[in-house]
């Protein structure tokens, strides 16, 4: 602390230590220079005390608030989705592999060569001849929706990334 | 009419799920929150997005507030960090914050005109002009000790440095006020204070 304004100011914010308080209290008392100086800071601190705070436009809070639901109503889908259904369709899918897992290996019946395996499904869980299914129209099909299907993300995508730059 | 629960009673209201809270508490905060933003970006209308900006960016990470120090603290540090990214974006670099030739260029403009008028501008008129013409540093320091109630540890926490350089920057700042009015009032200063 060197100088007279930086021990005074110490004084009048409390922040100066008790052994200082006491030698500066003595000055003010004694000293013309520390007492006018004094009270030439006091008074500004009083001043600087009575400021007053600006008034923000009218309508601020409710701006705020505004501004908060807008941020809400645009959160997105998976962010607004509650975790605990994501957990229980997931629980669901990884019980029933995990059945049919068990089935399937309860239903393997090793013979003495391990070649030789066979696994004996029960007749309720035997798969449909899919030849019978896949004729030419269908594949056909299924590769022309795979194309428009993948135009479309494409597209979808482009669009996405030219918003972003403009952003 | 302002809502008589305490800061932290609002903020669990909000957390709960009760905008109304967080309106209340907005409400309770603003002015002081305007007048922060405002010592940074010196007109109105950016001080509003800032403040604006503020209280969603608090909205947003209200559950991250561990309560250790006062709601106000923490939101005057988000003010703090807001105002400092808003000034660099309007490409104001961090030296031209710290240099004071930018704001003297303010202070010239205006002082002729003030020392012809003192006799009409009140006590407020003075102080606050004299203000935003000092540095953003300086102005949000003296704002938060004298408007903000804020002790210098508090604002050591808010401005992210210690509290003994706050003290430093303190003084400073009251220095350069008092220079400010001094020149702007001349030699009405002495009958100011």
């Amino acid at each position: 602390m060197n100088t007279i304004e930086e021990k005074l100011w110490n004084y009048i914010d409390g922040t100066c230590s008790d052994e200082d308080r006491k030698a500066i209290d003595i000055l003010i008392a004694q000293d013309e220079v520390y007492r006018r100086k004094y009270e030439e800071l006091l008074a500004l601190n009083q001043e600087f005390s009575k400021m007053e705070l600006d008034e923000p436009p009218m309508a601020f809070t409710y701006n705020v608030m505004e501004a908060i639901r807008a941020e809400h109503a645009k959160q997105p889908l998976k962010a607004g989705i509650n975790k605990r259904i994501i957990k229980v369709i997931s629980g669901f899918f990884i019980v029933s592999i995990a059945l049919m897992l068990i089935l399937a290996i309860s239903n393997v019946h090793l013979g003495n060569s391990s070649a030789n395996i066979s696994v004996h499904l029960p007749d309720s869980l035997r798969l449909p001849d899919i030849k019978n299914y896949l004729s030419k129209p269908v594949l056909e099909g299924f590769l022309f929706f795979d194309i428009v299907l993948g135009l479309f993300l494409f597209d979808a995508w482009l669009r996405r990334k030219s918003v972003s730059k403009h952003v | 009419m302002q809502s008589k629960l305490s800061d932290i009673e609002l903020i669990e209201q909000t957390l709960a799920g009760n905008q109304a809270a967080y309106a209340d508490l907005v409400k309770r905060h603003q002015r002081f929150v305007f007048t922060l933003a405002l010592r940074f970006a010196k007109n109105r209308e950016d001080a509003e997005e800032i403040a604006q900006d503020c209280f969603i960016k608090a909205y947003r990470s209200l559950s991250a507030f561990q309560r250790q120090s006062k709601f106000s603290t923490w939101l005057y540090s988000i003010v703090y960090t807001t105002a400092m990214t808003f000034l660099r974006k309007k490409r104001v670099d961090t030296d031209s914050i710290d240099d004071e030739n930018t704001y003297i260029q303010l202070e010239n403009s205006s002082s002729s005109h003030d020392v012809n008028s003192a006799e009409n501008k009140s006590r407020s008129y003075y102080l606050n002009q004299a203000i935003t013409q000092l540095m953003p540093d300086d102005a949000a320091i003296i704002t938060l000790f004298y408007m903000g109630e804020q002790s210098l540890d508090e604002i050591s926490k808010t401005l992210g440095i210690e509290a003994n350089t706050v003290k430093v920057k303190l003084f400073r700042a009251r220095q350069r006020l008092k220079e400010k009015l001094e020149h702007n009032l001349k030699h009405e200063v002495k009958e100011l204070i």
